[in-house]
Order: C-alpha cells, then sequence, then structure tokens
C-alpha cells in the first residue's frame, strides 16, 4: 500500500518541477502572446486610441470590422497580402524541395557549402539585405537597370521600386531569396532521413526516379513540408520590413502588417486608430489560422 | 531529488527576478528619478548613458531632439547642455531622434505615461498635434512684451494654438528652398534663365531651363518625389508656386490644394520630360541623387544641406565631385516665391511634476531667452527665431558667414506657416499618395480633388 502513495508524491514533485521549470517561459509565453493577444482581440472591439486616459477607449462592437471592409486601403492591402502568399508559399517550397533534391547526397564540405550560400540571406541582417536590393533596384543607378540597358533589353530606365507595375513583385523576389534557406536546409536533413531500404526496395520493383520521389519520399518528408509551409505562409502574410525600408507603402506594395503599423503609429490624429489597427491585427490572425488549418488538413489526407 | 528541487527553484527565481528588475527599470524611466548630476546623453532606447559628474541643485531633465542641424549631433549638444548644468546645476539627459522614426517613440512614450519633459521641434508637432492633445504645457508666461518685439511675427503665430496657448518656444527659423547644379545649368545653357543674385526664377524660366537640361542629357533632371513624407515640403512648395496655388486656408482650417492652379502646376510638371514623379525617393533619397550629380536640381534643400551637402563633410555648396550648387527660390509666375518655413523650438510635456515643468522652463530660457541663445542658434545652424536676447543682438551673429549671410535674401520670402492645418499628419501622406497617383497618370484633376477631400475628411474627424 506504501507504494503508490510513494509513486503519486514523487510525480507530483516531478510535476511540480517540471512546472518550475517551464515557469519562465511560460512567463514570456503568457506576457509576450497569450496576454497580448487577448488584449489584441479586446481593444478591436473598442474605439481606444493613444489620447485616451484609460487606453482601452470605449466599446464600440464590430464597428471596427465593418469599416474595416468598406477601408479600400485595407481591401488593397488585404489583395496585396494574399498576392505575397499565393506567390511566395509555393515558389519557396517549389524551389528549396528542387535545391534539397539536387546538393542532399553531395558529400560532406560541398553540401555544407550550398547549405551556407542559400542560408546565407537568412542570418544576413535584413536591414543590410534590403539596403543592398534597394540599390541593385536604384532607378537611376542600379545594376538591374544598367544590365537591361546594356543588353539593349530596355531603353529607359525602369523604376522598379516606383511603378506599382513592378514594385511588388520586386518585393516578392527579396522575400524568396530571404526565405528559401531555411526551407533548403530542413529539406536536405529530411530526404538524408528517408529510409533507403524502401527507396531500394522500390528501385528493385522497377520503378522511375519520379515514382520514387512521389511514392516514397514525398509522404516521408511531408511532416516537414507541412512545417515549412505553415513557417512560409506566416512570414509571407507578416511582411513587414522589406515594405518599410523600400516602398512605406507606396507604389501598390501596402500589406496588412504595414497597414497595422501605420494606423497605429503614424495616423495618430485618427480617431479610433488603436482599435482599428488591431480589428485589421484580428482579421490577420484569423486568415493565418484559417490558412494553416487548411494546409493541416491537406496534410492529413494525404 | 532534493539538489533538483533547490535548482529549479533557484532557476525560476532568477527568471523572476530578472524579470522584475526588466520591469522596473523601464517603469522608472518615466518617473522622476533622484538626481545623479551631470548631463548625458544615449540613443532612445538604449540604457547606457554618458555622465558628467556635477553639482545638482535641479530635478534631472530628459530632452529629446529630432536632428535639427546640429542639434541632432552628441558632441555639439553636450556641450552646450553641459555648459547649461554648469550654469543651472539642472543636469540633462539628451536623447537623439531621426525624423524616420521619431514621431513613433514619442507616440509610444506618451501612450506609456514615459514622455520625455523637454522636446525640441517644429509647430506642426508640437502646436498641432501634442499641443493640441493636450500633452504640453501653455508656456503663454515667458513671453513678455520685449521677447514678444523680438521674436518673428510668423513664427510666433505659428507656435501659439487657435486657443491661445503657447506650446514651442522658437529658437530657429530658416526659408526651405530649391537648389540648381551651376556648372550643369551652365553646360546646357540654362543660367540665362536663373537670377543668381536675388537667388529667383520665373515659372517660364524654370520650363526653358528644365527642357535645354533634358535635351543636353537626355535624361530626367529634377524629381518630383513621392515614396513617402520625408522633405515633402519641397514638392508643396514647387507645385504651389509654379502658378501661385494655396495649400491650405490662410486661416489654417481646410486644405486647398484642389486649387485649379495646383492642377496645371502638376500638369505642367507631368508634361515635361526632364521631370520625374518617382515613387521610389524621399527628400533624403533625391538630395543624395542630386549631390551625386545624377540630378540637376533639388527640390529638397535648405541652409544646412547648402553649408553641408548631403550631410557628407566634402564642403559647402559642392557636390560630390565638386561642381557649384546654388540655392534658388522655387520658380513663380512673377519671380517672386512664397518660401516654406521652417521653425524650430522647445515644447514641454506636463509629466505632472512641477519642479520639472519650472526647470524645463529655465532650460528653455537660457537657450531662447539669454545671452547663450547665440550659441544654442549656431548649434542648429539656422538663423535666429528673434533679433536680440536679453540685450545680445542675434540679427549679425552670422556675419562672419558667407554662406550664412547670402542665404538671408531668401528669408523676406517666408510664405505661409500652413503646417499647423488641423489632421496634418493625415493630409501629409495624402499629398504624396496623390503625387503617386497622378506619377502612374491618373486623371490629375480628379486625383487631386480626391486626395484633398480625403485630407480634410480626416481633419474634420
Amino acid at each position: 500500500m506504501a507504494r503508490p502513495t510513494m509513486s503519486r508524491a514523487l510525480q507530483r514533485r516531478e510535476t511540480v518541477t517540471g512546472y518550475l521549470f517551464m515557469l519562465p517561459s511560460l512567463i514570456f509565453f503568457l506576457g509576450f502572446v497569450v496576454i497580448p493577444m487577448i488584449i489584441c482581440i479586446f481593444l478591436s472591439l473598442t474605439n481606444a486610441n493613444m489620447h485616451d486616459k484609460s487606453l482601452f477607449g470605449s466599446f464600440i462592437g464590430l464597428s471596427n470590422f465593418t469599416s474595416l471592409f468598406r477601408d479600400e486601403t485595407f481591401l488593397e492591402a488585404l489583395k496585396n497580402t494574399f498576392l505575397i502568399v499565393i506567390v511566395s508559399v509555393p515558389a519557396v517550397c517549389a524551389f528549396s524541395l528542387w535545391v534539397s533534391s539536387a546538393i542532399y547526397k553531395m558529400k560532406g564540405p560541398m553540401l555544407s557549402a550550398f547549405r551556407c550560400i542559400f542560408y546565407l540571406p537568412v542570418v544576413t541582417g535584413s536591414v543590410a539585405v534590403t539596403v543592398v536590393w534597394k540599390w541593385m533596384y536604384d532607378n537611376y543607378n542600379g545594376i538591374f537597370n544598367y544590365v537591361l540597358k546594356g543588353a539593349g533589353l530596355i531603353e529607359q530606365n525602369i523604376n522598379w521600386l516606383g511603378d506599382s507595375k513592378f514594385a511588388l513583385w520586386c518585393i516578392i523576389l527579396i522575400l524568396f531569396t530571404t526565405s528559401v534557406g531555411q526551407p533548403i536546409v530542413l529539406y536536405v536533413s529530411a530526404l538524408g532521413n528517408v529510409d533507403q531500404t524502401l527507396i531500394e526496395a522500390a528501385e528493385v520493383d522497377g520503378a522511375n526516379g519520379l515514382q520514387v520521389f512521389w511514392k516514397v519520399k514525398w509522404p516521408q518528408i511531408m511532416p516537414t513540408t507541412l512545417y515549412i509551409l505553415v513557417i512560409t505562409t506566416i512570414n509571407s502574410f507578416q511582411c513587414f520590413a522589406l515594405i518599410q525600408l523600400l516602398t512605406k507603402g507606396g507604389s501598390g506594395t501596402n500589406t496588412v502588417m504595414y497597414y497595422i503599423y501605420y494606423t497605429a503609429f503614424k495616423l495618430t490624429e485618427q480617431a479610433g486608430h488603436f482599435g482599428y489597427a488591431n480589428a485589421m491585427g484580428v482579421i490577420l490572425a484569423i486568415c493565418i489560422g484559417l490558412l494553416s488549418a487548411v494546409q493541416f488538413k491537406l496534410a492529413e489526407e494525404k | 531529488m532534493k539538489m533538483k528541487k533547490v535548482l529549479a527553484l533557484a532557476l525560476a527565481a532568477a527568471m523572476s527576478l530578472s524579470m522584475a528588475a526588466c520591469g522596473s527599470s523601464s517603469g522608472g524611466s518615466s518617473a522622476g528619478q533622484p538626481s545623479t548630476g551631470g548631463s548625458s546623453a544615449s540613443q532612445p532606447g538604449s540604457s547606457a548613458g554618458q555622465s558628467t559628474p556635477t553639482p545638482a541643485s535641479g530635478p534631472e531633465l530628459s530632452l529629446w531632439t529630432y536632428p535639427i542641424g546640429d542639434w541632432g549631433k552628441e558632441d555639439k549638444v553636450k556641450a552646450i547642455t553641459d555648459a547649461f548644468t554648469a550654469d543651472t546645476g539642472i543636469p540633462v539627459k539628451v536623447e537623439y531622434l531621426a525624423y524616420a522614426d521619431g514621431d513613433d517613440k514619442v507616440n509610444s512614450a506618451i501612450t506609456a505615461n514615459a514622455a520625455p519633459d523637454l522636446i525640441m521641434e517644429g509647430p506642426e508637432r508640437l502646436v498641432t498635434n501634442w499641443g493640441d492633445k493636450g500633452y504640453l504645457v501653455d508656456l503663454s508666461d515667458m513671453f513678455d512684451d520685449t521677447d514678444k518685439n523680438e521674436i518673428n511675427a510668423a513664427a510666433m503665430a505659428a507656435c501659439t494654438h487657435s486657443n491661445g496657448a503657447v506650446y514651442e518656444y522658437p529658437l530657429v527659423i530658416t526659408a526651405h528652398c530649391m537648389a540648381i547644379n551651376l556648372n550643369a545649368f551652365k553646360e546646357a545653357g540654362a543660367d540665362q534663365y536663373l537670377d543668381l543674385e536675388n537667388h529667383t526664377w520665373t515659372t517660364e524660366n524654370f520650363i526653358k531651363a528644365v527642357d535645354a537640361l533634358y535635351a543636353k542629357y537626355n535624361a530626367p533632371v529634377g524629381a518630383v518625389y513621392c515614396k513617402g513624407q520625408g522633405g515633402d515640403q519641397g514638392t508643396r512648395a514647387l507645385v504651389n508656386n509654379l502658378y501661385g496655388g494655396t495649400f491650405a486656408t490662410s486661416s489654417h482650417d481646410k486644405y486647398t490644394w484642389d486649387d485649379p492652379l495646383n492642377v496645371k502646376a502638376l500638369e505642367q510638371l507631368k508634361s515635361m520630360n526632364g521631370i520625374v514623379f518617382d515613387a521610389s525617393l524621399e527628400g533624403g533619397d533625391e538630395i543624395a541623387k542630386f549631390y551625386q550629380g545624377i540630378l540637376k536640381m533639388a527640390f529638397c534643400w535648405n541652409i544646412a544641406q547648402q553649408l553641408n551637402p548631403n550631410q557628407a563633410d566634402t564642403g559647402a555648396g559642392k557636390t560630390i565631385s565638386g561642381e557649384d550648387i546654388v540655392f534658388m527660390g522655387f520658380p513663380s509666375e512673377s519671380g517672386t516665391p512664397a518660401l516654406q518655413g521652417g521653425i524650430w523650438g522647445f515644447g514641454i510635456f506636463n509629466n505632472g511634476d512641477d519642479a520639472k515643468v519650472e526647470a524645463a522652463k529655465t532650460f528653455i530660457e537660457w537657450m531662447c531667452d539669454s545671452e547663450h541663445t547665440v550659441d544654442a542658434v549656431k548649434t542648429a545652424n539656422y538663423f535666429a527665431a528673434r533679433s536680440a536676447a536679453e540685450g545680445t543682438d542675434l540679427s549679425s551673429i552670422w556675419a562672419d558667414n558667407e554662406v550664412m549671410n547670402e542665404y538671408q535674401v531668401l528669408m523676406p520670402y517666408l510664405g505661409d506657416y500652413y503646417q499647423v492645418t488641423k489632421g496634418w499628419a493625415g493630409a501629409r501622406t495624402e499629398w504624396w499618395n496623390m503625387l503617386q497617383k497622378v506619377g502612374e497618370g491618373a486623371d490629375i484633376a480628379e486625383t487631386v480633388a480626391t486626395y484633398a477631400a480625403n485630407a480634410n475628411a480626416a481633419a474634420a474627424s
């Protein structure tokens, strides 16, 4: 009879110890994630602005949300954000899978070199990367215009970041180069972990390369693919620094994240600007949540 | 197991303590702290600051300053605030703001009840924004009749809210202008269109000059930059001056940039091969392109740029390759421009501490109305906002500086300081967004009307 009592005491002690170890990160998680999320949802239902003494403003129900769907700037930002996600996510996944497939069988130093090359933009400061791209896109003496003009492909310089026909695509290109590093590293690792015996068995059974990839490798790297899809989707939805540094939301590049920042911190004269910005944040979170759920569901079915 | 438990508790306690320590340090910055003496300087957001021990006889003041001439340079500001501290015993902690994100920092600080005691900027922020919202102390009691006589009337008016309160004590003023690359103009034979003695030109001559430059260089020679609001006073002044349009009513209660004369100006600019509407440039970018010799004229210019183009320290009035830069008024039909003014001074945030407000007023008086005003003005590299301060003549403090002296020719052209019109922040955004649309080829009259209406609607709300 003493044994279970001892076991429960031991269990309790271990549980308490476990929770104590978790406590520091739990405090941060609650303080910087959960509580701000709750405040965000609450503020989205108010007309809070920086001039309110109370900070929380007055409760106005769903007015912010109804206003949002009449706000042409927000709708354009939402459209641009979805365009970035729709183009960027498949492109990043496909490209990183292709590169990984080509390099994962390479020997140590060569593989490391490729990993470094593709991972470099990820570890380089985003401001530094953006400034270099800004020079390359420069309307007057950028390298793109110089090369294209030199090759006789264009007669007049293209204002890459100042023309709404090009600006968003230029942003997507930079986002793409800074996003592929991590997926490549993850795919290289996942492809290296695919069960070789299954591949060999499939090859013995006469499967060609495409069949081996599609029937054997692809299902085994599906968890990695799902993770990559989700993080790339979230990163694309949250595209902000590039916009802030390159176009400030002009030339048809406004995104929801930038518009949130702009409304919250620049339009301080506008009544209820905090509440309005929080409502946008809620919409963005819902979009990210829904898309991630769809991705999980599809992966589950696969 | 016991060891494990102790370790777990120690870890948790250490983390909790570190968080508590973080919390108290950030919270403490807003509250009145016991003075440690000395003036110090640090970047907003950083806790490090240099301290010079001096006897403290007042509460420590925090001053946040935008880069107004050399008031954005730590060594220059430290020299003058150290002198103030030595004289009065009031320590000053200075933090330097950039125009790119300075407003964000100030607004965040206001929201967190951590606003500085003193702030240095212009009426568009101090009067129209923070003063209007009741964050600043009314400084009316600092002005006697002598002060009112000595201070430039337009500057005094701009620093005064419509409710009669004065939210900014003006220190310096200047006129914003444009600049041209004289060597390029000479090469293109366009210097004949300039009145180099008065630094003015007519709209007709401006058009001829741009055409001549374009014929010579076969590339845009001037850019109506519209990436953001940085330096937007240049594009507003260009458009308003070309045919005499206005931006806001003289009573500063409504935006009037849908004036047909502005539409005419935009149509003219859009039709010129030598002028490009560039949504990839802001004022600072345009200055850089002009300094590099790529553009042959800059619409974002003032005396600070003339003294040190592109802040590159390569010589006053010279481009990177040594070509001559000449400052010019904006072209107008009569040749008499109405220039945008720049007025900068100090405001005091009402943080509920009377002792600090009094100390801040002592600071302002020391800087703006004493024998030390000469140094404060010279630190800014602009012109004094008043003719004299406590018997010290300020009208000739730049007599030994040829460039400053020559620049004074533009000061009589100072126009209406309409930046105090309600809803200014929103209106600026509408302006550069409108220029982008015009640049993309949208119908000009319709676009101008739409964006002006947006600005007025935002101001009304």
